[in-house]
């Protein structure tokens, strides 16, 4: 059987379904268990996506004064499912004059996009099969197709404010692409591999937030407006844009965009833990109690995702929104070079092979 | 590329539809489409009893009820000539600087709730919720009043209004400290903000606009100062001003207001307690006084034979200068109401201090108007 | 041009001295009107002139409202305009005749008669004529009644009892 070419739960799968049905080939075996694991995956991230629209909400009203959801299940927690509900059952209309394929492809295509990417990131030691040598590089090329998506759907809904807000969503996300991935070569040049377990693997003695601050900036403000996020969320303005590119949907497939966003924020979260944070370890010297009770890596990877995301909150919380000028503006002057010179670091770190204070890396420059 | 901004949508604050024309994002031309919202309040008040009009005024302006009942009040007891007793003059200053308060709060909420930033909404609210309490604590309403009379006001205070007053105000000035760091203290804010929907002096009067956004521009005009009604003359305030003439200088000026009309508030609050006193005119005639007034018995005068006249008056209210004008041929019924509605002027020079923005600073320029669709249409 | 002080402040009889100076025909009468400094009655024929007197040499630059009032026969338009030289109100009023009511604009003087008078056109009837832009305001396009007319009538009152308590 080539279980070691599957992913380690899926592995776990594959030699249950052998145990019990050991007439079955093991191409069919594979195929059934790569099928439950996306089961898995998909539950598990539709489930956190959900409860991070909890958790922001909840935090939000905290930071305004307020309590937030408060009546369904406890503290709130169903209110999320109960408002899923509402929408799935309401009707979808079509404006006359909308392009079917553009109106219901573009929000389909946009939440499958992202709901790919969790195939790709390590969630812990045991997710990964370790032989995704360009993983790093495949979700951050799914990652950035949505601006495709959205100005698709914006285009075809056939809305003056759906196409300006698509436009600017495109305008936006093509100019933060560029700091983006030149933070990302920042840590591609100190990690050494394009890996993202091996990227978290190569953090075990220091985050790479430390020496790469900068490129942590420019990632977490790139990634404020890739997610389009408040203060970046001006393809969405409400106040002068009546929510842009998502004017004209309703029910289900603002249910799509609205979970697609969510999925992104959550998946931004991720890169930011996973390429700078540390991913599922904590540094080499905290004391190994911390790390060795059962599921020690997902608890802290989930820790480190929410503690981010939370900070998103705060920014939303307090952060008015910018004008389209000013954010392309500080795309290409101040992100650009603040990443190249983030890349520079990282250069010097490698080839001093060590960092001074918190010492060496092994492997590093080998 | 014209499009139609309203009559629902977010940024119109009410019902009306700013059509824009844009090339890219830019503004080219507008047109503003008003009377979405028209009532005729106006003819109303032609059919109306003079007391029954100021049910109507609640409704004029939403967010500024009694400052409009104010203004009404006066212009109706010029025309009928009738002198309201002094602790009367100073609960209606009373009400209409908490007034004040509660209408700039209430902007400061819509207007940072504008350009994307939602917590200070809430807080506004919240601290908007303060007065309404103490407006229902002697009015009994929250939105809708109807307190003002022909001759005075309805009832005095309750007891113990002025001390629970003093503890508001000393909550309210503390969060305005709040409010300036999470606006001023913000680089996003200030950037958005500055040098955005410039109307320069000169415009201003040209166009007859008033107000916080007169003000703005450093032009020093303030009925409650120029032009003292009521007790104004008799209270210590400074007059807010600033000389950007943008929207920045139009939240400094009204954050300053607010700040001015706590002052004005605790020196109101101090008379009140030193002066009771009657709050209803004496020897109204029976047909003029308010439902539960007290009532002279030799001032009855047979409706025929009261005098006619001619009431203008002018305040200050949240926005600007309104002006009301009535005329009284004789009757229950004021022959003609006439206003003016700060709003409306200040709107009709939104060609001025629009045309050449982006579409995003639509929102945040006109949220520094501080439209009240009630008042324009009325 | 003041005599208040150097304030510029002027009495109602120096504001009506001047004016029947600068303009002997075309005012009519000066009012002592409380809370104003005056209410000037003027021909209707001439209101331009009386509009550019008041604007340059009494200092009335800003214009706070232009209203209708219909007297049946007649209709009254009053302009109220605020000095901040002299820090008070001026009244100007006058009268036409009902038919085919008209007087000219006042937006050359005072740009901010423009709505007031699309207003006061469309609730009142009274045609201003060289507006640049007389068209609807609060009305729709094309609406053919002017409902501040006497002659529009409103469904009738309920009467409303008031009852007094007695003392």
């Amino acid at each position: 059987m080539t279980v070691q070419s599957l992913y380690g739960v899926a592995a776990l799968v594959a030699g249950g379904i052998a145990y019990l049905l050991p007439f079955l080939p093991p191409w069919l075996v594979t195929i059934i268990a790569d099928v439950v694991f996306g089961a898995i995956l998909l539950a598990a991230s539709m489930i956190n996506t959900i409860v991070l629209i909890w958790y922001e909400r909840k935090l939000l009203g905290r930071f305004m004064d307020r309590r937030g959801a408060m009546h369904v299940g406890y503290a709130g927690l169903l209110q999320n499912f109960a408002d899923g509900l509402k929408l799935f059952r309401k009707n979808t209309y079509k404006p006359r004059e909308a392009d079917s394929l553009g109106f219901y492809g573009g929000p389909t295509a946009y939440m499958v996009s992202s709901l790919v990417i969790f195939g790709i990131l390590p969630i812990s030691t045991g997710w990964d099969n370790g032989s995704l040598p360009l993983s790093l590089l495949l979700a951050l090329v799914i990652f950035s197709f949505a601006p495709l998506f959205i100005f698709l759907s914006a285009w075809s809904s056939n809305n003056k404010y759906s196409l300006m807000g698509g436009m600017r969503s495109a305008a936006q996300m093509i100019a933060y692409e560029v700091p983006i991935l030149i933070a990302v070569v920042a840590v591609v040049v100190l990690s050494g591999s394009f890996d993202l377990t091996t990227i978290v693997s190569e953090q075990r003695n220091y985050w790479f937030a430390l020496p790469l601050f900068l490129a942590l900036i420019v990632f977490v403000a790139g990634m404020l407006a890739e997610m389009e996020r408040i203060p970046f969320d001006l393809p969405e303005a409400e106040a002068e844009l009546v929510e842009g590119w998502n004017t004209e949907y309703g029910g289900m497939l603002f249910a799509f965009f609205m979970l697609a966003d969510y999925l992104r924020a959550l998946i931004g979260s991720i890169l930011i833990v996973l390429l700078f944070l540390g991913g599922w370890t904590l540094p080499s010297y905290v004391p190994a109690a911390l790390t060795s009770f059962p599921l020690a890596g997902i608890f802290w990877f989930m820790v480190k995702t929410y503690l981010v995301f939370g900070v998103f909150v705060w920014v939303r919380a307090s952060l008015p929104r910018v004008r389209t000028d000013q954010l392309l503006r500080v795309g290409w002057m101040r992100m650009v070079p603040l990443a190249l010179v983030s890349v520079l670091i990282a250069a010097a770190v490698v080839a001093a092979h060590c960092l001074p204070v918190l010492g060496c890396v092994p492997g590093l420059g080998s | 590329m014209w499009i139609n901004m309203g009559p629902q949508h977010p940024m119109t604050h009410g019902l009306w539809n700013l059509r824009v024309k844009i090339e890219g994002e830019i503004v080219k031309e507008i047109d503003p489409e008003m009377g979405f919202l028209h009532r005729g309040i106006e003819k109303i008040s032609e059919d109306r009893h003079y007391n029954e009009v100021i049910t109507l005024m609640d409704r004029t302006c939403y967010v500024a009820g009694i400052a409009w009942e104010h203004l009404y009040i006066q212009a109706a007891e010029q025309a009928l000539h009738v002198t309201p007793p002094a602790r009367a003059l100073w609960i209606r200053v009373l009400c209409e600087e908490m007034q004040r308060i509660a209408s700039h709060v209430m902007w400061y909420a819509a207007f940072v709730q504008d350009l994307g930033l939602m917590s200070p909404f809430l807080y506004g609210m919240r601290d908007r919720d303060l007065l309404l309490d103490h407006f229902q604590s002697f009015t009994g309403g929250r939105l809708t009043y109807e307190y003002m009379r022909v001759g005075g006001v309805r009832n005095d205070l309750p007891p113990g209004t002025t001390d629970r007053m003093r503890k508001t105000l000393d909550w309210l000035m503390d969060r305005f400290v709040e409010y300036d760091r999470l606006c001023m203290g913000s680089e996003i804010f200030r950037k958005r903000c500055d040098d955005l929907g410039v109307l320069k002096a000169n415009d201003c009067i040209a166009y007859g606009v008033t107000g916080p956004m007169l003000r703005s521009a450093g032009v020093r005009r303030d009925l409650r100062k120029d032009r003292p009604y009521a007790i104004y003359d008799q209270v210590d305030f400074d007059m807010a001003i600033a000389d950007s003439a943008d929207v920045t200088g139009r939240y400094l000026v009204r954050m300053e207001e607010m700040r001015q009309s706590v002052r004005i508030l605790r020196q109101v609050v101090d008379w009140l307690d030193k002066h009771p006193g009657p709050v209803m005119a004496p020897n109204l005639p029976r047909w003029l006084g308010a439902p539960y007034a007290p009532v002279g018995r030799e001032g009855y005068l047979l409706k025929r034979n009261y005098p006619k006249g001619v009431g203008l008056s002018a305040i200050e209210e949240p926005h600007g200068e309104a002006n009301a004008y009535v005329v009284n041929e004789g009757g229950e019924h004021p022959y003609r109401v006439k206003f003016r509605s700060p709003v409306y002027v200040n709107l009709s020079a939104a060609h001025k201090y629009l045309v050449g923005y982006h579409v995003a600073d639509i929102p945040p320029i006109m949220g520094s108007v501080d439209v009240c669709v009630g008042e324009v249409d009325r | 041009m003041g005599t208040d002080g150097g304030t510029g402040r002027m009495t109602s009889e120096e504001i009506s001295g001047r004016l029947k100076e600068k303009l002997p025909e075309a005012v009519l009468a000066f009012e002592e009107l409380p809370g104003t400094a005056g209410r000037v009655r003027f021909r209707a024929e001439s209101a331009l002139e009386v509009f550019r007197v008041v604007r340059s040499d009494l200092g009335y630059d800003h214009l706070s409202m232009v209203g209708g009032i219909d007297w049946v026969e007649e209709r009254e338009v009053i302009y109220l305009v605020w000095s901040d030289l002299r820090r008070n109100y001026l009244l100007l009023s006058t009268r036409i005749a009902a038919r085919d009511a008209h007087i000219e604009s006042a937006t050359p003087v005072w740009p901010s008669a423009n709505w007031h008078e699309r207003e006061a056109w469309e609730m009142v009837d009274i045609r201003f004529d060289h507006h640049p832009d007389l068209r609807h305001l609060l009305m729709p396009d094309g609406y053919a009644f002017h409902p501040l007319l006497r002659s529009f009538k409103l469904h009738e009152p309920e009467e409303l009892e008031v009852k007094v308590r007695r003392v």
